[in-house]
């Protein structure tokens, strides 16, 4: 491909990725976590199925390893045949009233741009865990800027082959306040 | 543009490939220039992408899929550029060197091998096969189905393949009594820890078909990194899940493999079934691709003059038999004519055929192809729905203008 095609190609995928977004309403947040950890989140807006499909779908997709207990699968559930149901039309977005952190701005900011689909504050679900990240940082004069650096271009080989993806449309101040917060987390 | 750390080594090795002509016999040494440098990972989607044509629609990042518009089909050998993506995770990058096939399960004596001694120690071949996802054709389907968004046309090739018969194997490990399925297990890491591995298997009848191979060639060179580098099961005419990539376990058991890509995914209702329905109870794992075809040239919305002479070209194929003869319609299906079918390349490829239309008049003409197999089975107007979205194979339509 050449050159100008790639860039282009890598600019609409960074766009994409920063405006993939569910309806919001009652566990949309849960959703959209858990979905994105393995596929777009466009799989789900084209597909426009019966509640009886999606149930279907939802054991499918538990059997294929997403990390997702059953009370979370079940908010999911009702979630996705809500919304996204072929046989009625979807309610007026409305707010998550089931995202988890409650009111804790922070906790927001880390629903809001996907991070807790992969990351938790004290276990490893796809990528390390919250403490684990600043257990590594510790003692590190630069680690906020370096830490802001790597969420923003994304990597691999840190934590393992599983690469994190580069998430270039998190605003500055979002960034700095979660960044702050995940290095406190020791 | 960031340059792959296997795509030099690649480069050098096609231009070689190139001019040792047979692979069979060479394959081998050749694939020890391909071997990637430095340690195995994850290769990068842009990576992936600057290896295929600049006309392959992207139809999802995560999994990365792909594929390109039958038009853009228009060959007798598909070329490795244009074969479709269809990954379920990420896309692995394997050393070679370090690369073992496990033999194990109903057998006599469990077997291991590297991809070299495969090589050396079975008998290689060459096949022409097609390969076809199962949700190849997708997004004809109403009501929509979860799942890539197939084009009606997308998601299928026909390349050459190059490796050795799973038969050779399996007859060199020998069959324990009541070995009925073969399951083959590939190595691309999913996104959690608790992602189930991807397996699916095949009953013995296909497993022992001299067109079932273990390949590491795709076009007379190493497969490329997506399609499976450095070992795949290639199952030709069968839904694509069944030619595992990456592989590197093969398992013989009594009964088909229980699991997700088994139990859940690929499967079809055995009678269609009310559009919109949950899969029944009693469906069936997919298997051979019923007979289809696809208009190549002209591309849709083509211009031509009035008197002019269009020599619509296509494929057709099918999975399992073959196919008897390809009908074109320019009257929405009320007259059928014959198409000239060339011979096919062997009994998994697809058949290119030829119709001649003259444009009288000016105005917009609509072709129409059908394709019959030999067991009597003819192309739907429209496939049965199925809550999945498989096995479309609706007469392929392209239409084109007749302009002064």
């Amino acid at each position: 491909m050449r050159p100008e095609l790639w860039l282009c190609a890598a600019l609409l995928a960074g766009a994409a990725q920063a405006e993939e977004k569910l309806i919001s309403g009652p566990g949309s947040t849960l959703t959209e976590n858990k979905c994105r950890i393995c596929h777009e989140l466009k799989h789900i807006q084209r597909a426009q199925l019966s509640p009886g499909e999606w149930a279907d779908n939802l054991k499918n997709m538990k059997e294929r390893g997403t990390p997702m207990d059953e009370a979370e699968m079940a908010v999911i559930q009702r979630y996705l045949s809500t919304y996204y149901n072929r046989a009625q039309a979807a309610p007026p977005p409305s707010p998550d009233t089931l995202a988890g952190g409650g009111d804790d701005p922070v906790q927001k900011l880390l629903n809001a741009h996907a991070c807790v689909g992969c990351h938790a504050p004290d276990k490893r679900v796809v990528g390390p865990s919250f403490r684990e990240v600043a257990a590594k940082y510790a003692g590190d004069a630069g680690a906020a800027a370096r830490l802001a650096a790597k969420v923003r271009a994304g990597g691999v080989g840190n934590w393992g082959q599983v690469p994190m993806p580069p998430n270039p449309g998190i605003p500055d101040a979002d960034l700095q306040a979660m960044v702050g917060w995940v290095l406190g987390n020791k | 543009m960031r340059d792959h750390q296997g795509s030099l080594t690649r480069r050098g090795f096609l231009r070689a490939a190139a001019g040792a002509g047979a692979l069979a016999t060479t394959a081998g040494e050749l694939l020890a220039q391909a071997a990637p440098a430095t340690a195995p990972g994850t290769m990068a989607n842009e990576d992936v992408k600057a290896g295929k044509a600049p006309t392959m629609e992207w139809h999802s990042e995560r999994p990365l899929t792909g594929s390109v518009p039958a038009h853009e089909h228009d060959f007798e050998v598909t070329p490795s550029q244009r074969m479709f993506v269809r990954n379920n995770h990420t896309t692995p990058l394997i050393d070679i060197n370090g690369h073992r096939l496990a033999l194990k399960g109903l057998v006599d004596k469990e077997l291991s091998f590297s991809v070299f001694e495969l090589a050396k120690e079975f008998k290689t071949v060459s096949i022409h096969g097609m390969l076809e996802c199962a949700g190849s054709g997708r997004s004809g389907y109403q009501p929509r189905a979860s799942g890539t968004p197939w084009l009606p046309t997308g998601g299928m090739g026909c390349p050459k393949w190059g490796g050795v018969r799973l038969r050779d194997l399996l007859q060199a490990a020998g069959l324990k009594p009541g070995a009925a399925h073969v399951a083959g297990q590939g190595g691309d890491p999913g996104a959690v820890a608790t992602a189930a591995p991807v397996i699916r298997s095949v009953p013995m009848k296909k497993a022992m078909d001299e067109d079932t191979l273990v390949a590491w060639a795709m076009n007379d060179a190493p497969l490329p990194f997506v399609h499976g580098y450095p070992l795949r099961l290639v199952v030709p005419g069968w839904v694509g899940s069944a030619s595992t990539k990456w592989l590197h376990t093969l398992t013989v058991l009594d009964a088909p493999f229980k699991g997700t890509f088994m139990d859940s995914s690929y499967r079809i209702p055995r009678f269609p079934v009310e559009p919109g329905t949950k899969m029944p109870p009693d469906a069936v794992s997919t298997e051979a691709w019923p007979v289809k075809s696809m208009i190549t040239f002209p591309a849709p919305n083509a211009r031509f003059k009035p008197g002019e002479a269009i020599a619509v070209r296509g494929k057709a194929w099918v999975g399992e038999g073959s196919v008897d003869r390809v009908e074109v319609s320019v009257d929405e299906g009320k007259t059928w004519r014959p198409a000239q079918l060339a011979k096919g390349s062997g009994r998994h490829a697809w058949r290119s055929f030829t119709y001649e239309h003259k444009a009288e008049a000016p105005g917009y003409v609509t072709f129409l192809a059908r394709a019959w197999d030999d067991r009597g089975n003819a192309q739907p107007a429209l496939p049965a729905w199925n809550p999945l979205g498989y096995f479309w194979n609706a007469w392929h339509r392209v239409g084109v203008v007749v302009a002064a």
